[in-house]
């Protein structure tokens, strides 16, 4: 097992890549700290991950043996952040990990003059400052420690323009230089920062993502429709899975990747490739 | 360090049905609960509780495990220094309800004030770790570990006999050069501790790195599990703590180069110790048994090959007789055109061994044999065996006295001889090898038996005068079918006869050649000095067996050698650092070409190990050198002569088939240096070598016991340190000495380095090589001078002629930068550096470079404090070396 003793932070871990990642690592021997916001969030046309469902992923996690914390936490908010943070240092007395995984995809589907103020805001307030704050909190404790890695989960969105996402794209794109501005930050103190660009993820049952259901609800197309078109851009052929992504943060979270640090690490089939 | 190794843990079985509301944790700290998918008996539960046992923390934790069989485990760790095992157990006691009146809440705030205060200042018990010892020492890097053993409730023992039974063995298991005291780190602090020393206070605190800490706790934790610590604050941490009628006795050792089988022995080891210990408190050291009548024997037999050697005595000059019957009509010697068939051998020194007879010669005789490598000498020495005499060879070109001492102390009357004057005594005759065979006689077959002598070859080491060793033809028969069989050595091999007859690998080319059918090709003597020359011979000859010392192979590597057609390799006659050989496997992978590391000794037949080497010793730097040869077997002892425990460094002593009648008339010798094997019936030869047996049987070579230096109270390993230069790419050989300028003081003791550049080193110097090395090796590992030299020079036996070196080439002040009068701290300070170093000291010069060192810079510190000046620490001066650079730390109150 590749993270036996390492206690893991994930954030937005009650459902979809969140769930698959905290899976994964306990299946390696991790313990976990698993937080998300179990609330739904004004301004966001679609329901956030729920109590219900964190508490369902940390079940998950305690079956593969893991020792499981579980706090509500929001990542707009600092005071929430250093309460979660703090929490998981009472706890395991270490963070030898954090995923970096809350993020929202909508309010989309607008081009870039039609887009609000607080519609820009809050993207940008969730998907990059929300990573910022966690890494805020917990990148002092990693530096005393002199080890830690940082991955945060961007999209390929980070990396390429999508239409009627600009909120989004810039967010992602943001959370990138922060990955490499991070990782030279922390670099001296063997911390190291990374980023996960997944592709088009499946919406499966097990992790009970919604990602692609909500872009195709935000580009107003049916969702099969939506699923055929990524399916079909996609040089291997098929939509990328939750567990495709954990496999890659594992990796960034391990001792394997012990040299690996601000890279940009794309799970999306070849999408990017082009 | 590492928290974990501040903390320990306690696990106690809660029984019943658990509520953690109920349970309230002192010192403000709460109870965390956690709900464990399983039952308390499958393995998740069990690695939910090994995680829970080993999770570090700056105070403490109660953490409750549910199981879904209804049972839960309260688990507590703390740090040792906030809570010791007592207040542990009140703890636990005062949760569970089990001792409800223990007001544990007040120990605990007390204890906790208590850490409070002390994490204020610095580090209670912080102990420096020292490096691994070899007995330790493993060859590749493993992860943290334990062993734990369970013993018997009267071996509980205390503090005090478990430190002394650790400082005995650790004094033990440095069995060569043990100061007689070990330093054992504890929580309290470092300690040395001078075992058996009655009179004088034993145990002193002291900041002195520790490799082995001790944590002994007398409480009694009865069912529930105990971990002293959660990761080792030391390279080796015992620990001792009582569980109901048991005693626990750990060892959790780090990660790194660290062998467990190694870390178990010890800690079996020091069991048996402590019982000696409990027995007899005042026990000297040396009086105390590290193995036991099984584990002797089963060290014994670790130092016997695998096979046993099958061989029928017989001597030398009969064994020729019967391959040049079987083959009379193969070449047997080559010498430029010279080529001789078994049979004209056969004949030629039948014709000398009558030549022998007819000029007096007879059985038992010595005759001295002292001519240049040709074909005439090997026709010779067959001669003289067969006269019934046994061969001392000399080598021409040694020195007039060494010729006269050797024909003196062998009592030599004859020699055969080409030199003009040959300088024996009186009753010395020279003869040439031409009057020999024109004495002529009647062919002779001589009635010696394989017991006797075969050769008597003088050996200098390294004190004292010369010493002939007496070598019966059994031995060299023994040898020979030790290796026929594994090295498949028959008649389609040819060998060369590199070495001079007066250095025993010479023994093994001839014999070893002859003796199985072989063609032997003579290398004249300045062929054997020049690389192309000996390629080009190599080649034109086709030569497949080749014997080398790694000095004069080096050489060979050095050059284009595409074309041989060596299929063996045979490396001997001093200590091999396998990565030279790395260039030659490049050319020469081995599936093609065999490249075997063979051990030996004079006084035990020449060779005594062998290992085959490969490019993962060569990567490795092993010094393994491998398992005795079939017939020979191998001894690691202390120096009271006790077998020592697998890995630890002792005299390796050599028994068997190879062992040598002892020494031409030095009884007095003889009897010390050859007696009775401990194990086994016959004799074992006393190497004074150093070396380790490894748990796999093979020897790992570690040099000279008497050459093993100190410098500034380190103990240098040469070897380590030529290895660390070898690496640089840029060095192609290199040779490593100790030198005092001034013989009657150690501080003068300088480590001198000498390099070959490789030849595309361009703009490379000897200051980087040593810069280079500078980044690897210990401070006091690091050599003072390095000088580069064109060639090593080399004995004529090819080995490393140290006494050849020329002085090193150090550096010289430069005048220019003394300070001026109107710097009074930089002008004061060059006084007192001048007059310490003993040469004069410019405001830039580097204090390493000058052939400062520690030793030097705490004197200068003592000046520096006697004449008022602000004080200087080590560290500083380490840190700016140069008399500006301190000046400027001193001025900015750095210090």
């Amino acid at each position: 097992m590749r993270l036996t003793g390492k206690v893991v932070v994930i954030t937005g871990a009650a459902r979809g890549i969140g769930r698959a990642s905290a899976v994964a690592c306990a299946a390696e021997g991790a313990d976990l700290v698993l937080l998300d916001v179990c609330a739904d969030l004004a301004g966001v046309p679609y329901p956030l991950g729920s109590a219900s469902q964190l508490e369902h992923t940390a079940s998950l996690c305690r079956d593969r043996g893991a020792s499981v914390l579980t706090a509500k936490a929001d990542v707009r908010d600092t005071t929430s952040v250093r309460d979660a943070v703090g929490l998981a240092g009472d706890r395991y007395g270490r963070i030898d990990v954090v995923v970096n995984n809350a993020g929202i995809a909508a309010p989309s589907g607008k081009r870039v003059h039609e887009i609000t103020e607080d519609e820009w805001s809050l993207m940008l307030d969730v998907d990059l400052s929300g990573a910022w704050r966690v890494i805020r909190e917990v990148g002092k404790t990693m530096s005393d420690q002199r080890s830690g890695s940082i991955v945060n989960i961007a999209s390929t969105a980070g990396l390429v323009g999508y239409r009627h996402f600009a909120g989004y794209v810039a967010a992602k794109h943001g959370l990138i230089g922060l990955t490499k501005a991070a990782a030279l930050d922390y670099a001296p103190m063997k911390v190291r920062v990374n980023a996960v660009c997944p592709g088009n993820v499946r919406d499966t049952p097990e992790a009970e993502g919604r990602m692609l259901r909500e872009i195709a609800r935000a580009l107003d197309v049916p969702a099969d429709e939506h699923v055929a078109a990524f399916t079909q851009s996609q040089p291997m052929n098929r939509l990328v899975e939750p567990d495709d992504v954990a496999g890659a943060v594992v990796f960034l979270a391990s001792d394997d990747s012990a040299q690996v640090t601000g890279s940009v690490l794309t799970v999306d089939g070849g999408f990017t490739a082009h | 360090m590492f928290p974990g190794a501040r903390c320990h843990a306690l696990r106690v079985r809660l029984a019943g049905a658990v509520h953690p509301e109920a349970l309230t944790a002192p010192a403000q700290s709460r109870v965390w609960v956690d709900d464990v998918p399983a039952r308390s008996t499958e393995p998740v539960a069990e690695r939910r509780r090994a995680a829970e046992m080993s999770r570090a923390v700056t105070g403490l934790r109660c953490t409750v495990l549910r199981y879904r069989d209804g049972l839960a485990d309260l688990v507590l760790v703390a740090d040792r220094g906030f809570l010791d095992a007592a207040g542990l157990r009140a703890v636990a006691a005062s949760l569970t309800g089990a001792d409800p009146v223990e007001p544990a809440g007040t120990e605990v705030a007390a204890a906790a004030e208590a850490a409070t205060a002390a994490a204020a200042g610095t580090e209670v018990g912080a102990v420096a770790a020292a490096g691994v010892p070899d007995w330790a020492a493993a060859p590749d890097p493993v992860d943290a570990g334990a062993v734990e053993l369970a013993l018997l409730l009267d071996e509980a023992g205390d503090a005090e006999s478990w430190r002394t039974a650790l400082a005995i063995t650790l004094v033990r298991y440095d069995a060569v050069d043990s100061p007689g005291w070990a330093i054992i780190g504890t929580d309290q602090g470092a300690v040395r501790v001078t075992p058996g020393a009655a009179a004088e206070p034993t145990v002193e605190p002291t900041g002195e790195p520790a490799v082995a800490g001790l944590l002994v706790s007398d409480v009694d934790f009865g069912t529930d599990e105990y971990r002293p610590c959660l990761a080792p604050p030391l390279p080796l941490t015992f620990s001792v703590w009582r569980t109901g009628d048991t005693v626990r006795l750990r060892c959790d050792h780090q990660a790194g180069r660290i062998s467990p089988a190694q870390v178990e022995q010890f800690t079996r080891h020091l069991a048996h110790v402590h019982r000696q210990v409990r027995e007899n408190p005042d026990v000297a050291p040396d009086k105390v048994e590290l193995l036991d009548a099984a584990e002797r024997e089963r060290v014994a037999a670790l130092g016997r090959p695998d096979r046993a050697l099958s061989t029928t005595p017989t001597r030398i000059d009969a064994a020729f007789r019967a391959v040049a019957a079987r083959t009379p009509d193969l070449v047997a010697l080559t010498d430029g055109e010279v080529r001789l068939t078994y049979r004209e051998l056969d004949e030629r020194s039948d014709a000398v061994a009558g030549g022998l007879r007819a000029l007096g010669v007879s059985d038992g005789d010595r005759v001295g044999v002292c001519l240049e490598r040709t074909a005439e000498l090997v026709v010779t020495l067959l001669g003289v065996l067969k006269a019934g005499a046994a061969y001392v060879p000399a080598d021409p070109a040694y020195p007039t006295e060494r010729l006269a001492y050797t024909a003196q102390d062998a009592d030599l009357r004859l020699v055969v001889t080409r030199l003009p004057e040959f300088p024996g005594t009186s009753s010395t005759v020279p003869v040439t090898p031409d009057e020999v065979i024109a004495a002529g006689a009647e062919p002779f077959t001589s009635t010696m038996t394989p017991d006797d002598a075969a050769y008597v070859i003088y050996t200098s080491g390294s004190t004292g005068r010369p010493k002939g060793v007496v070598v019966p033809h059994r031995n060299v028969i023994a040898l020979m079918d030790a290796t026929r069989a594994e090295y498949r050595l028959g008649s389609s091999d040819v060998w060369t006869l590199f070495h001079s007859s007066a250095f025993d690998f010479s023994v093994w080319e001839i014999w070893g050649c002859l003796l199985t059918g072989g063609r032997l090709v003579v290398v004249p003597y300045f062929v054997s000095r020049e690389p192309e020359k000996f390629r080009d011979l190599l080649v034109a000859e086709r030569v497949t067996v080749l014997s080398q010392t790694p000095s004069a192979f080096a050489q060979l590597v050095d050059v284009p050698h595409d074309d041989l057609a060596v299929r063996l390799v045979v490396l001997g006659g001093e200590p091999l650092d396998a990565r030279v050989l790395l260039p030659w496997f490049d050319v020469r992978p081995e599936s093609g070409c065999r490249v075997v590391n063979m051990f030996g000794i004079t006084e035990t037949t020449v060779h005594v190990t062998h290992q085959t080497v490969t490019r993962r010793h060569a990567l490795a730097g092993s010094r393994s050198v491998g398992p005795a040869l079939p017939g020979w077997h191998l001894y690691v002892v202390d120096p009271d002569g006790r077998l020592l425990p697998p890995g630890v460094p002792g005299e390796i002593w050599v028994g068997g088939a190879g062992v040598a009648s002892g020494y031409l008339e030095r009884d007095d010798l003889t009897a010390q240096r050859f007696t009775e094997d401990p194990v086994a019936p016959g004799r074992v030869y006393h190497s004074g070598d150093l070396g380790r047996l490894r748990p796999d049987g093979a020897l790992e070579h570690l040099g000279r016991i008497d050459s093993q230096v100190k410098v500034r109270g380190f103990r240098i390993e040469l070897d380590e340190i030529r290895a660390v230069l070898l690496e640089d790419p840029d060095v192609r050989t290199a040779a490593v000495v100790v030198r005092r300028d001034d013989p009657h003081d150690a501080a003068t003791a300088r480590i001198d380095a000498y390099v070959v550049l490789a030849d595309g080193a361009a703009g490379e110097t000897s200051s980087s090589v040593r810069k280079r090395a500078a980044d690897i090796l210990p401070d006091y590992m690091v050599p003072s001078t390095v000088t580069a030299l064109d060639a090593l020079p080399l004995t004529t036996n090819g080995k490393l002629d140290a006494t050849k070196l020329p002085p090193p080439v150090t550096t010289t002040a430069k005048p220019a930068a003394t300070p001026t009068g109107n710097d009074d701290l930089a002008a004061k300070l060059s006084e007192v550096w001048g007059a310490v170093l003993g040469v004069p000291v410019g405001l830039d010069d580097d204090f390493f470079e000058l052939g400062g060192n520690s030793l030097f810079a705490v004197r200068i510190g003592a000046r520096m404090r006697e004449g008022g000046l602000p004080p200087l620490q080590l560290r500083e001066l380490y840190r700016n070396p140069t008399i500006r650079s301190v000046v400027t730390a001193l001025r900015n109150g750095d210090n």
